[in-house]
């Protein structure tokens, strides 16, 4: 079942691979796009999850409760529940497209590596994979200055800076903030806001170090998966381009 | 539920970075590749993974590891040669040096580090010069000391095939992922010819006959005769999947397979097919021809033992996948396996394990 979706994913990132001149970077960017567009209803599913709770979390209702049962978690807990429930917002509604989009995250990883093949087992492995692409091997793995199958480094007056792992933790920060509205708890250390605060900082440094460490395919993939997010995010206009700035503390005393 | 999300949250990052790590390898023993084994007297010698190992081949003993200590991003999975009149030991490395080291101790004497790419395959080791294809599309020529010859001879795609030696023609045959065969002048470097394209990559050494033919294995799925002579092609032979392997010439026979796991003997001559069988798994590396008997082993963990007329006298079921060829030492056989308990184990005639290394704790 997983052979089948990783021979799917090979087979469509060949094909790309081969329209688009035999560049292994365009097609990594072409099939991220595509993806993207295939799981657009996920996506879009977790966004409008993403928007109730948001909306919820900022109502006069759910401020009461969180003031009323502050000492008492178990009913807190409780209580939530049951409002979730009365408006029909399922706690998981934004974990969920998530969850099914790992597989996705993985295969296509899979894949880029699998395509790849710079090595002799490699090779055996993707030839069980592809039936009539001989004439596409080697993939050519070159894209501008990187090696897709090696970590990315680009020197720079003899630094090796890892430009594409800068570049996935600023458009991993970027895609972060931009789909993470503040919620009504954010300034006050509830578990929300140190949630969100975890996912906002720990996510792209996370992200960054993946594409750090491992093959620059990888790399490419989350900075156009980034991009490509960013872009879904603009166009259906739910964008939030003020949570990208840090927030000054307020001087106002209130 | 905020800290079951939150668990949730890290459980998923977790996953995630376990998931791709394995999916990359890192840098443990993780075989990417695989080495045939050469032997010399009563050692075998053969790289796995970021050591190249010398065993005595009676009890499996180990004489030296080269490096002593493990390094990262030095992978060997290239098979050692001899050379200097058996003084040096040449090793390819995924790390794009070659080494020269002593084959009584395993002490290094000098590297060459101009490629830019790993190496994949063995070097061919002649009269004129150490010759070491790599995968930066290079061929490149050394002398004994390490002190290189000349310029590197290039082609368009990785090279992962050795090169072939033809006394006929004075000249060495480099196979390409490029779809071409060159013909070198290995004094000078330079191109004596270039056979039209052979329709896929070649990942293995071509075979050179005495009457003159150059039978090549092409991810075409092809086997391919070429004139020594007239530089054209003599004969095509259809296999059912990508050709991997070398050719092995046997008197009058020609012995190819493919990675559906097909197994050929075709006429020299002709390439005509004499007979096949498919005992099952895919087929990469050479068959070792002994006396009257053909061995190959199987990416299907087996190791297959046929006569010449193609009956199957054993199918010996194996731990690992066999990806190199087996190797003879008298009366006992030797293979190296990936993904196996053994990195290379001996047997006796009937196929009884003698001894296996590293030994079992």
């Amino acid at each position: 079942m997983w052979d089948t979706f990783i021979t799917l994913m090979i087979t469509v990132m060949l094909y790309i691979y081969n329209l688009v001149g035999q560049n292994f970077g365009w097609a990594i960017i072409i099939f991220t796009v595509l993806v993207r567009i295939v799981t657009y209803p996920l996506t879009a599913r977790q966004m409008k999850s993403s928007k109730a709770m948001q909306e919820l979390q900022n109502s006069k209702k759910w401020a009461d409760i969180q003031k009323k049962y502050k000492n008492d978690k178990e009913a807190l807990a409780q209580k939530q529940m049951e409002i979730y429930k009365e408006m029909g917002i399922s706690p998981f509604g934004s974990c969920l497209p998530l969850l099914i989009q790992f597989p996705v995250i993985i295969g296509l990883y899979q894949a880029i590596i699998r395509t790849l093949a710079v090595t002799p087992i490699q090779l055996v492995n993707l030839s069980k994979h592809i039936s009539n692409g001989a004439t596409l091997i080697p993939i050519n793995s070159q894209f501008w200055w990187m090696e897709l199958s090696e970590p990315e480094r680009f020197p720079i007056m003899g630094v090796a800076v890892p430009i594409l792992a800068i570049l996935v933790v600023i458009t991993s920060y970027i895609q972060t903030k931009m789909i993470t509205p503040p919620t009504q708890g954010a300034g006050d250390g509830g578990q929300g806001a140190q949630m969100t605060k975890m996912m906002s900082l720990y996510m792209p440094f996370f992200m960054g170090y993946l594409a750090l460490t491992f093959a620059s395919g990888l790399g490419l993939y989350f900075v156009a998966t980034n991009l490509a997010t960013i872009a879904q995010y603009v166009l259906t206009g739910q964008a939030d381009f003020k949570n990208i700035l840090p927030k000054l503390p307020s001087r106002s005393m209130g | 539920m905020k800290t079951m999300k939150k668990y949730l949250l890290i459980l998923l990052l977790a996953l995630l970075a376990l998931t791709l790590g394995a999916c990359a390898g890192g840098r443990r023993v993780v075989a990417t590749g695989w080495s045939e084994i050469t032997l010399k007297e009563d050692v075998a010698y053969f790289s796995y993974g970021p050591q190249v190992y010398a065993l005595n081949i009676k009890n499996g003993t180990q004489k030296w590891l080269f490096p002593v200590e493990t390094e990262t991003g030095v992978d060997f999975f290239a098979a050692p040669v001899f050379a200097d009149n058996g003084t040096q030991l040449i090793i390819a490395s995924y790390n794009s040096n070659l080494y020269s080291i002593d084959p009584t101790n395993g002490r290094e004497n000098w590297s060459f580090t101009a490629a830019e790419n790993r190496y994949v395959a063995a070097p061919l080791v002649i009269d004129q010069g150490i010759f070491a294809p790599s995968s930066d599309n290079k061929l490149y020529a050394i002398d004994l000391n390490g002190m290189p010859l000349w310029e590197p001879f290039e082609t368009e795609d990785p090279i992962w095939a050795s090169p072939a030696w033809s006394e006929s023609c004075g000249c060495i045959y480099l196979a390409s992922m490029d779809h071409f065969l060159y013909a070198i002048n290995p004094e000078t470097g330079s191109q004596v010819w270039k056979s039209e394209d052979l329709g896929g990559p070649i990942v293995s050494r071509p075979a050179v006959s005495d009457s003159g033919l150059i039978i090549v294995s092409t991810f075409n799925n092809e086997v391919i005769a070429l004139d020594e002579v007239k530089h054209t092609i003599e004969w095509r032979f259809n296999t059912t999947d990508w050709a991997w392997a070398s050719p092995v010439i046997d008197g009058e026979q020609v012995y190819a397979s493919d990675l559906s796991g097909t197994f050929y003997a075709l006429e020299l001559a002709t390439g005509d097919l004499i007979w096949q069988l498919q005992p099952g798994g895919g087929i990469v590396s050479a068959p070792l021809v002994q006396d009257d008997l053909i061995y190959f082993s199987t990416d299907a963990s087996s190791l297959v033992v046929v006569s010449k007329d193609g009956v199957v006298q054993r199918n010996l079921p194996m731990e690992g996948k066999l990806y190199a060829s087996p190797a003879s030492a008298g009366e006992t056989l030797l293979l190296a396996p990936s993904e196996a308990e053994y990195y290379l184990i001996a047997l006796n005639q009937n196929g009884t394990q003698i001894w296996g290394y590293p030994p079992a704790e």
